[in-house]
């Protein structure tokens, strides 16, 4: 809700499918390389080259549609979609309209510390276009065809979420499940996971208001704000009397504005109709069996068990399983270890870290094995949880294990109680004055002492066992 | 069933007749108007006619072959070189075909 009116948001996610090669032809899809370096005569749309459609793509449109709790149709048509522009040489899009692969589904999100259901309508395959430069040439637009023709999955919501967060909770579920399935990268950065959305105001109880559409969203970030100020334009718009028009509007990363695109106006007539080129899709339900009985353990299920297996509280274990590679991390780390020492370490130190390298945990300059030695040597009680934390930031620095670290430093804590008694004993007779004072009443001298054995033992004495050795002499 | 065909004279309407040749990226001559105008009515009643067929219980037919698509291996191959790619091109600079400035 803005100033008592209503936000409907429905999300089209464009997540181009992992394979090695494109939708209708044999090129590479491989990122980064040099332009028009991966066009095969098809992607370039030469007279008379016939699509023919990848079996991969295929299979993975069907488990991310299994993913979204979805139906897969046993049929589904290619149809082109035609429109002019000049990074789709053939001109038309090779897409499904009423026919698509995948039909309605759903998935959890959480809003507002509540799970709530967004509904699918569908998923379909598509080609991806190329790609244009506008500013490599005052006069001129370069296109690089490299991405012409590689496989796209469109996922369409339903207009269910009503705020910035759902939406963004939205596509973060989406790319989460896709991730898992590793049906898509969802690298938002080079453009693997984008999104279109659609955002329309009414006052509440009233119908639903026209909705424009915002175009290539690649950041949470930018899909938040994108969808604030397309909200209040509209609403200000209605205020004053004016009326929105249906139309796409594009995204300025800098001003975070919303303009329209005017360019695209005369493309919305798209004369769909089926590819002659491309027979019907045909899936056989024993085929889509065997796919369903491939699908790995998705993050909600993950999420239930973590906390079943690992008394991970709701909140830590959402966090760890919303990345499917940190929940790998997490499970290779908790292996035969206590769950709740490797939580904190996880969630705090290593996320901490990770976060000021703005490094992702597959960069983590931690092995799993590494950080498990180092929470070993904690549970075990050889090292202090002071020195760990030492020892975890020459871990990050030099790559060393923990316990190379430990060996070579001499860090282990001394726990023997021979050992600490000696020391005990030095402080007490070395300091009879604060003694004396704290045997008057003066407990919080009691620190002092600590410090003060502490210091003795180069920071290596057992707090614990420290404690109760000042204790029981202080106090006789 | 279907009638014999017969050639009515119903006119394709002016503004759709632009709307089409806009979006096929044809103009078209004021002087081929009436002409063009009555051949594509012509052809739009003609396929209207499917209309009076009844086909309630036909799934619709997308192909006319009984098949199913065809799939291929997910292989990748390099196909074609940047040079072969870019060798029919009207206009290119460096690696890239070029087009008038498209202004968004």
């Amino acid at each position: 809700m803005i100033n008592g009116w209503e936000l409907v948001i429905g999300i089209e996610i464009h997540a181009q499918v992992k394979s090695k090669s494109k939708l209708f032809s044999s090129s590479s899809t491989e990122f980064g390389s040099g332009p028009n370096s991966q066009v095969s005569l098809v992607d370039a749309a030469m007279p008379g080259m016939l699509p023919v459609i990848n079996k991969f793509c295929v299979e993975q449109a069907v488990r991310s549609g299994i993913g979204l709790n979805a139906k897969i149709n046993n049929k589904s048509i290619f149809d082109r979609k035609n429109y002019f522009y000049q990074d789709l040489p053939q001109g038309y899009q090779i897409s499904q309209f009423k026919d698509p692969i995948v039909g309605n589904g759903f998935i959890e999100i959480e809003s507002e510390g509540q799970s709530k259901k967004i509904g699918i309508e569908r998923l379909h395959l598509e080609q991806d276009a190329g790609k244009s430069l506008h500013d490599q040439d005052p006069n001129l637009t370069f296109v690089d065809l490299n991405r012409s023709g590689i496989a796209l999955m469109e996922i369409v919501s339903m207009p269910d979420m009503k705020s910035p967060d759902e939406a963004v909770e939205y596509v973060k579920k989406v790319r989460s499940i896709l991730r898992y399935l590793d049906t898509c990268d969802g690298n938002m950065e080079q453009g693997s996971l984008r999104a279109d959305v659609n955002v329309s105001v009414n006052k509440p109880g009233d119908d639903l208001g026209t909705r424009c559409e915002i175009k290539n969203l690649n950041s949470f970030k930018y899909i938040h704000s994108a969808i604030i100020y397309e909200a209040k334009r509209q609403i200000k718009l209605i205020e004053s009397g004016e009326n929105i028009i249906q139309e796409t509007r594009l995204y300025n990363i800098d001003s975070g504005e919303t303009r329209s695109m005017r360019s695209k106006e005369d493309a919305h007539d798209y004369r769909y109709f089926p590819d002659p080129d491309l027979l019907p899709l045909i899936l056989e339900d024993d085929w889509i069996k065997k796919i369903r009985s491939s699908i790995p353990e998705l993050p909600d299920q993950k999420k239930e068990r973590f906390i079943r297996e690992y008394s991970l509280s709701e909140y830590d274990s959402s966090v760890i399983v919303s990345d499917k590679s940190t929940s790998d991390y997490y499970e290779k780390v908790v292996k035969d270890r206590n769950p709740k020492l490797v939580t904190t370490w996880v969630t705090s130190e290593l996320f901490s870290v990770l976060n000021k390298k703005n490094l992702s945990i597959d960069e983590s300059p931690i092995s799993p094995n590494h950080l498990g030695e180092l929470i070993d040597n904690i549970d075990s009680g050889k090292i202090s949880s002071r020195q760990a934390k030492d020892i975890f930031e020459e871990m990050c620095e030099t790559g060393e294990s923990a316990n190379n670290i430990i060996n070579e430093k001499g860090l282990s804590q001394i726990s023997d109680e021979g050992e600490l008694e000696k020391l005990v004993d030095n402080v007490i007779s070395s300091n009879p004055e604060n003694v004396e004072k704290y045997k008057n009443g003066k407990d919080k001298l009691f620190g002092f002492f600590v410090g003060e054995a502490m210091k003795l033992s180069k920071g290596k004495a057992n707090p614990k066992v420290l404690n109760e050795l000042l204790k029981s002499k202080l106090n006789t | 069933m279907l009638k014999p065909y017969i050639l009515e004279n119903m006119e394709f309407d002016k503004d759709s007749l632009y709307k089409l040749g806009k979006l096929s990226k044809i103009q078209i001559d004021e002087s081929k108007l009436k002409s063009l105008s009555s051949d594509l009515g012509s052809i739009i009643e003609f396929i209207d006619r499917l209309k009076s067929i009844d086909t309630e219980n036909v799934d619709p037919t997308s192909n006319s072959l009984d098949q199913s698509l065809v799939m291929r291996d997910d292989i990748a191959s390099d196909v074609n070189s940047a040079n072969e790619i870019l060798e029919n091109a009207p206009q290119k600079e460096l690696d890239f075909f070029s087009v008038p400035k498209v202004i968004e």
